[in-house]
């Protein structure tokens, strides 16, 4: 194994840990303010397939804006049915899901390619280009992101409102804290993440839209949040996990005598199995917000 | 320095379901005096408060400062106006250390600048806090303190306090008070809730008694005794006896001790060395013993919060206990599960209706056999069940015990409270128990249900059953029961028979003054 | 008569939240170009005015009333069971598997749907026991095991139950072990009866025996089950049992009912997304197993007509599950009826408890 090959080993992951941890970091937000977003899934799903689109007419950036704006409206959407409206959460992220896989799958099959949308080269996000492999800049935006919340969320007034608006509403409504405004935003910005990471996807590192892009990233992401323990610097220690496992079965056939022996389907397992171990292994000894979930009734 | 501080006047409270909790309180606050607020649950004590201090707004009446009038929207804006309450629940985020919660609660930002200016409240007051450790594992008297300084460190004029003493030690009470007399001597107003007669008689300097929502006294504490205060609290009235002498009367200690077997009869329920913790991890029941008789009513009175709900609970196996016995007609049961001690005989009606109680979503006829599903009554070959005895067993509760209900169909959250109530009783009753846990059992009725209720506790314990009675109204507690105890903090202040007991004593004991010490 | 009330009620919620559905539906389609009149005319066409087209759509409610069934167990004990998908996958492949014997007709049939239920229960085993003994939440270790599901189908299909003439699909279920064709020249199989004879079954099971009175309370309010006797860890595992049959035996309504092949092909074409589809269908019926049979053959008629659809107004087939995810987000919103109906109620009457102030 030469140097260069445990660095591209490594690049792969760093870019297959982008999508995980910019969602995972996102959620932290959002759970920490009460608000428990299964609709991950589907927001990926969703942003993907637009920022493909926003790319091809205007660029990447746009595609990228198209991306994180696709995020930020349903995230105010969830944000304004649950925390305002008092919904229920689950019921309204699995329907996020749904309309996502439908709407992407219908879009896609509208613009020609059933099932498949490729972004032209052109409009794709470049890479940094270093002397071991290229590193799309959003690496370094998803590397960095984690520090900055969590530097927000402990240290600041602000921060200081969402932690208390998720453990204790009663006692940051006393103190004046405007509860449901506070979890708007706070999924709201965790969902304009996980439109990020799903504009990364089509844009920045595949390169093309399917059906199937979110591969379940999106409760990966989840469980993700689950390993953090709601310290969004963990996210980056459990998104580069899943990354490694992710992007495993891109290297490990070429290993030779692994392609023999281990069917690839097994390998592309090994991400779930993983989350599934992590997920089992901190469960209990990680602690939530009191009133994660629960919808802020005053009396 | 003018010569008051905040005023209130005739303030009326009526909450929107119709509940007066004050009807023209008239109550001053003065610079440099400390104020307490007397009176039993349910007189207004902290609805009042919590008008004072912005949590709720008042249906009329009008709210003075010597700079004139008030109109406070919120607990911030009281603040800032120098109105600062430490409420009896405190008001804190578990998983923030001492600084966030102050900085969270005064709207600053938890950087050095905060640090520093607690930092010197903290000299200057005398209270000392670790600044740095997760609030939830800080004592229950530090948290308080944290609280406080919460308050404190917006320089608070008026300073209200709600039952602060409840989750204290005697010697963390002892630093509280010596701070509020430093407070006192800077000339900060200070309101003093409490149910605590000694204490009232210990720090304040005028005291306000409320009752049914009315001031029935203010009097300068160095005028006034416990008795005087007692009366007060708890009103004149005559304590109407309904029952037949009962034919177990024995010679009752009035202190906490067992009671004596007479009459050859076996208690039907033993507690001993009960032990349980409650919010928080403080006790809530401390090491309690007492014997229940069949054929008796035994009353638990006292004002909410001294460790009803625990103690209830632990004996209905809702809750654990941390030390101790209760045996059930001679069986060990501390530990077990509801249906284990239903099957021995115990039928509970519990204080949380709509938690415990009742299941909401569910059709009467479901919460008919709640906690009996399980017996061949009702389950069939296969688990199958049997609809037919379930629509005649809840038939037969509503005709027994008179429940107003459109239909055995109706979700059960459609009936009122009192029928809720009845629904729960004769379901209860309808496992023909032999001891019977009534916690609350007329709280929130009308007259008619209320009566009803009390006229079957009575009905089943001249069938033999034995009874334990926990009620906040003393006037429920003395006319029914054939022994009363008064619970406060834990233990049991006096165990008595009612003709012994009169409103004054009753107040006393419930005051936290033992039966059988001096004044 | 109240519950009756309370019934029409949910009916009416699903029903305006279909509505608001195909009306959000019809404004994407509007927005893309196409004819929401005719897309929808073309849709009920095909699948609510003839008999062909009706047989289409309960072929396609046969596995979503199972699917359905796993998700509405969960949801009615408290439970969030996302687990049809990988349990369909293992149940439609175990059906397969039990062609690898030689049985008499009849008794094959029934021997593979034995299979495919354990294969469901044992794929659904792991999740319920953590959840029972650690609390790991069931949404994250279902879907995970859908995915883990998902691969070891696809493995399954390439390497062990390929067709050795044909690589790209599995070998075909027995003829004796096939599910008999209701009506000729459709899809429709006895499936259908199996499903909903599986709804009904479980329609008795929560309102007619002590296990299911205890499931439901476990959901309803998990203090008074309790309080009640009821015992949690029983109740979850039995729910994830359940489900685990239910979304077993969907899988093998389509690995021995679909002509003309009866087989898995690889990607997994046949199978796939039945068990999200199937939580969208539990909602629309609102957990409740006569809601889902309608609410399935609802959405099955859609699925159908959606081909001819596409053939007469271009508009691409997915639609229908567009229109899905609005009803469900509808429903989220109805939720909010509920919860106003509920305030307005505690509003005009007296408080229970006597709060309102402590003293």
């Amino acid at each position: 194994m030469t140097v260069k090959y445990l660095w591209s080993i490594f690049f792969l992951s760093l870019h297959a840990m982008v999508p995980i941890t910019l969602t995972a970091v996102g959620e932290v937000v959002s759970e920490t303010a009460g608000l428990f977003d299964i609709g991950l899934e589907g927001i990926l799903l969703l942003s993907a397939f637009t920022g493909a689109l926003g790319a091809e007419a205007g660029g990447w950036i746009l595609g990228i804006l198209v991306g994180i704006g696709t995020g930020l409206v349903v995230g105010l959407f969830f944000g304004l049915v649950n925390a305002y409206w008092k919904g229920n959460q689950l019921i309204t992220g699995v329907g996020i899901n749904l309309f996502a896989l439908g709407f992407v799958a219908f879009g896609l099959q509208a613009l020609g390619t059933p099932g498949f949308h490729s972004v032209p080269r052109v409009a794709q996000l470049p890479k940094v280009p270093t002397p071991v492999g290229g590193l799309s800049p959003i690496v370094f935006v998803a590397l960095f992101l984690p520090f900055l919340i969590h530097w927000v969320l402990f240290r600041t007034r602000v921060g200081l409102w969402i932690r208390a608006v998720g453990e204790n509403p009663e006692a940051a409504d006393v103190a004046g804290v405007p509860v449901e405004l506070v979890q708007l935003l706070s999924t709201a910005f965790g969902a304009a993440l996980a439109g990020l990471a799903g504009a990364y996807m089509s844009v920045a590192w595949m390169g093309s839209v399917t059906k199937e892009i979110a591969a379940g990233r999106g409760f990966i992401a989840l469980a993700t949040v689950v390993f953090s323990g709601l310290n969004p610097l963990l996210t980056l220690a459990g998104g580069f996990i899943f990354g490694f496992f992710d992007s495993l079965a891109t290297w490990i056939s070429n290993i030779p005598g692994v392609k023999e022996v281990v069917p690839w389907q097994f390998i592309s397992m090994t991400p779930y199995v993983v989350t599934l171990l992590v997920v089992t292994g901190v469960i209990g000894r990680v602690r939530f917000p009191k009133a994660l979930g629960i919808p802020y009734r005053r009396e | 320095m003018a010569d008051f501080l905040l005023k209130a006047e005739r303030i009326v409270k009526v909450y929107p379901d119709g509940t007066v909790a004050l009807k023209g309180v008239d109550f001053e606050v003065r610079p440099g005096e400390i104020h307490g607020l007397l009176g039993e649950n349910g007189a207004g004590k902290t609805t009042l408060t919590k008008i004072l201090s912005g949590l709720l707004p008042a249906t009329s009446g009008r709210i003075l400062t010597p700079e004139g009038p008030l109109k406070l929207r919120s607990p911030r804006d009281a603040l800032q106006r120098g109105i600062g309450m430490v409420h009896q629940h405190f008001a804190l985020v578990d998983t923030f250390t001492a600084l966030e919660n102050i900085a969270l609660g005064t709207g600053t930002e938890p950087g050095p600048g905060l640090r520093q200016r607690v930092e010197g409240l903290m000299e200057r007051s005398g209270l000392k806090v670790p600044l740095d450790l997760p609030v939830e594992e800080l004592s229950v008297g530090e948290r308080q303190r944290v609280e406080i300084l919460k308050v404190l460190s917006r320089e608070v004029k008026v300073l209200i306090l709600d039952e602060p003493t409840s989750v204290l030690t005697p010697v963390e009470t002892d630093e509280l008070f010596s701070l509020l007399r430093r407070l006192k001597a800077d000339g900060v107003g200070i309101v003093f809730i409490t149910h605590k007669l000694r204490e009232v008689l210990e720090v304040t300097d005028r005291v306000t008694v409320l009752r049914g929502g009315e001031v029935v006294g203010e009097v300068r504490t160095r005028d006034t005794s416990a008795e005087e205060l007692a009366r007060m609290m708890v009103g004149e009235g005559v304590v109407v006896g309904r029952r037949r002498p009962l034919e177990l009367a024995t010679e009752l200690p009035i202190e906490e001790r067992r009671v004596e077997e007479t009459g050859g009869r076996e208690p039907a329920l033993v507690v001993e060395g009960l032990r349980v913790l409650g919010e928080g991890g403080r006790e809530a029941v401390r090491d309690l013993s007492f014997e229940l008789y069949p054929g008796e009513i035994l009353g638990i009175a006292g004002v909410e919060g001294n460790g009803q709900t625990e103690l209830v609970e632990a004996i209905c196996g809702l809750r654990r206990a941390e030390a101790g016995s209760v045996r059930l007609r001679g069986r060990e049961v501390l530990g077990r599960s509801p249906v284990e001690l239903y099957r021995l005989g115990l039928a509970h009606v519990p204080e949380d209706r709509w938690k415990y109680g009742l299941i909401l979503s569910f059709t009467v006829a479901e919460n008919s056999i709640l906690g009996i599903q399980r017996t061949p009554r009702f389950k069939g070959p296969l688990a199958v069940l049997r609809w037919g005895a379930v629509a005649r067993h809840a038939r037969e509760l509503i005709r027994r015990f008179s429940i107003q209900t459109p239909g055995l169909d109706a979700p059960v959250r459609s009936l009122s409270g009192g029928n809720q109530q009845k629904l729960i009783v004769g379901r209860e009753l309808s496992k023909e128990p032999e001891v019977i846990v009534a916690a609350q059992p007329t709280r929130g009725l009308d007259i008619g249900a209320a009566e009803y209720i009390r006229e079957l506790l009575l009905k089943m314990r001249d069938e033999g059953k034995a009874i334990l009675l926990i009620s906040a109204d003393l006037d429920e507690v003395l006319e029914l029961s054939d022994r009363v105890a008064f619970m406060y903090e834990g233990t049991f202040t006096a165990v008595a028979r009612p003709q012994e007991i009169d409103r004054q004593k009753a107040g006393l004991y419930m005051g936290g003054i033992r039966a059988g010490e001096g004044r | 008569m109240k519950r009756v009330k309370s019934s029409l009620w949910s009916i009416l919620e699903s029903v305006v939240a279909g509505i608001l559905g195909l009306a959000v539906a019809g404004l994407i389609l509007k927005a893309w170009g196409y004819s929401p009149t005719a897309a929808y005319v073309a849709l009920v066409r095909a699948s609510f005015t003839d008999l062909y087209g009706f047989a289409g759509a309960l072929a396609n409610a046969t596995p979503l009333i199972l699917t359905a069934i796993t998700f509405a167990i969960g949801a009615r004990a408290g439970l969030f069971n996302i687990g049809a998908e990988g349990q369909l996958y293992m149940g439609a492949l175990a059906a397969i598997a039990a062609s690898l014997f030689r049985l008499p007709a009849g008794i094959h049939l029934i021997v593979a749907l034995v299979f495919a239920a354990v294969a469901g229960v044992l794929w659904s085993l792991v999740p319920a026991i953590l959840r029972a003994t650690r609390g790991v939440s069931e949404v994250i270790s279902t879907i995970m095991f859908n995915w883990i599901g998902h691969f070891l189908a696809l493995f399954l299909v390439a390497n062990v139950l390929v067709d050795p003439y044909r690589g790209e699909k599995t070998i075909s279920a027995a003829l004796t072990s096939r599910f008999p064709i209701l009506i000729r020249g459709t899809d429709l199989s006895y499936g259908i009866f199996l499903s909903v004879a599986f709804a009904l079954f479980v329609y008795f099971l929560l309102w007619h025996t002590v296990v299911g009175y205890e499931m439901r309370a476990a959901g309803a309010n998990p203090d008074a089950a309790r309080y009640g006797g009821v015992q949690s860890r029983r109740v979850v595992v039995l729910v994830f049992a359940l489900g685990g049959i239910a979304a077993g035996l969907a899988g093998a309504t389509q690995s021995l009912g679909r002509p003309p092949t009866y087989a898995v092909y690889s990607g997994l074409p046949q199978i796939a997304n039945l068990g999200f589809d199937g939580i969208g269908v539990a909602m629309i019926g609102r957990n409740h197993p006569l809601g889902i049979i309608a609410a399935a053959i609802f959405y099955g008629g859609l699925q159908a007509g959606a081909r001819l659809m596409q053939m007469t107004a271009g508009v691409p087939l997915e639609m229908v599950r567009v229109v899905q995810g609005v009803i469900v987000l509808a429903l989220a919103l109805p939720e909010l009826l509920r919860i106003f109906r509920g305030l307005g109620r505690r509003l005009w009457r007296p408080r229970s408890l006597g709060e309102g102030g402590e003293g």
